[in-house]
């Protein structure tokens, strides 16, 4: 700001900002703040604040009571939330990886997700099952998986996948208030972590007051008229990237599409664009096969593939587990090297 | 005018140095006293920078640069 902007702007402080990381432990102590019935259990969420600082002050704030480290043992404390969920508390449980699914899968899915249909809608599960996804720093097949395809393909819960501070906080209010059970996956890399890579697009402004974020609605976070990209968490960011390149350097403008929920999935919103553009790009840090990608591919082809001007292209991961070999595991993630080229391919530039 | 100081996060180490991480404020915003300014880092323990006063913030170490705990890394004047 130069001197005389400052001579003449009104002297508020500036909308401070945030990492996703500490938006989302905003918005869960905002509502801790408003309902005694929310309490946060998982591994490492009290002391250590999450590993990922999903949790960081909350202990602090709300006590040992309603903040509470669990041993290791996921079906043990992800039963409790599902039990507890069921008498009618709000209980936000921390799976520290989504790799970690696999221990505690019956609960998952065989409780959490159907008591609601199994009481024939009688029973309620009000519960956000919060965890860490995806890879890119060298922690391997067991630690770096997305999976929200696999949430997102069981039914019976809402799984959100926010990309941004200001989304991270709103959709995680979104998803305590919710009464059904939500699946909230947050990448490592989108968390604004100092340790982890630097990555411009996780530190931005974040209103103060609490607010929801519609579980549900994607969002345009580019627009464009050439080409749509369809993308969620990571790939947003590398996707606007490559948006800013492409345009500068060939004079093409991809809209990017952030999903930001996978169920319900806004449908609309990837018609509406692809209708604009006539091309298809998804990106999807996921694994390829039966997932999320093809998905996206079958919505604009069950309902007009004639608005289709090029056949739809995909980013995903290759269908094998993460290495942990740094030049083979960038060979598999959807870098911006891979969506570059794909979206060069799609319009021919 | 108040001084920032960088965070004192290795007690055993009191001239340990560490990396500004963030600034989530720019240089010259107007801030409040307790806003959070910036992160920084020893080795891979974070810590929280606040501000001791409100006023205008003048920014002293860029983002990533090494700084040793105690020092003066920024001011609201």
């Amino acid at each position: 700001m130069s001197t005389t902007e400052s001579a003449t702007a009104p002297a508020e402080p500036a909308l401070r900002r945030l990492t996703t990381a500490r938006a989302m432990a905003e918005g869960i102590a905002q509502e801790m703040e408003r309902d005694t019935g929310i309490v946060v259990l998982g591994e490492d969420v009290a002391k250590y604040g999450g590993i990922f600082g999903s949790t960081t002050g909350l202990l602090d704030k709300f006590g040992p009571q309603r903040v509470i480290d669990t041993p290791i043992s996921e079906t043990a404390f992800i039963g409790l939330g599902v039990g507890a969920a069921v008498e009618g508390m709000r209980p936000v449980v921390e799976l520290m990886f989504a790799d970690f699914f696999g221990v505690a899968m019956d609960q998952i899915y065989n409780h959490m997700a159907k008591i609601h249909f199994e009481s024939g809608g009688n029973v309620r599960v009000p519960m956000v099952l919060m965890t860490a996804a995806g890879g890119g720093y060298s922690d391997a097949e067991q630690h770096s998986q997305c999976l929200w395809g696999t949430f997102a393909h069981l039914p019976g819960m809402k799984v959100v996948v926010p990309s941004n501070p200001a989304d991270a906080k709103g959709l995680m209010i979104s998803a305590i208030r919710d009464d059904n059970p939500v699946v909230y996956m947050f990448h490592k890399g989108v968390m604004g972590l100092p340790w982890m890579a630097k990555n411009a697009r996780s530190i931005a402004p974040v209103p103060e007051e609490p607010y929801e974020t519609p579980i549900g609605k994607a969002a345009v976070a580019r627009e464009g008229g050439d080409a749509t990209v369809v993308t969620v968490s990571l790939s947003v960011h590398h996707a606007l990237d490559v948006a800013e390149q492409m345009s500068a350097e060939h004079g093409v403008e991809l809209e990017v599409i952030d999903l930001r929920s996978l169920v319900p999935l806004d449908r609309e919103a990837v018609l509406t664009s692809v209708a604009k553009t006539g091309r298809l790009l998804v990106v999807d840090e996921d694994y390829q096969s039966f997932g999320l990608s093809g998905e996206i591919a079958a919505t604009v082809a069950e309902t007009d593939p004639g608005m289709l001007r090029a056949p739809v292209r995909r980013v995903a991961v290759p269908d094998v587990p993460i290495p942990y070999a740094r030049s083979l595991e960038s060979a598999v993630l959807p870098t911006r090297e891979r969506i570059k080229a794909a979206a060069r391919e799609l319009v021919g530039a | 005018m108040a001084d920032v100081r960088f965070p004192e996060l290795s007690k055993e180490e009191p001239d340990a140095e560490g990396v500004l991480a963030t600034w989530f404020v720019s240089d010259g915003d107007q801030v409040a006293g307790g806003q959070l300014l910036g992160e920084v880092m020893v080795d891979k323990a974070s810590g929280d920078v606040l501000a001791p006063a409100a006023g205008r913030v003048r920014l002293l170490v860029a983002e990533e640069q090494v700084a040793r705990q105690g020092t003066v890394i920024a001011t609201v004047e």
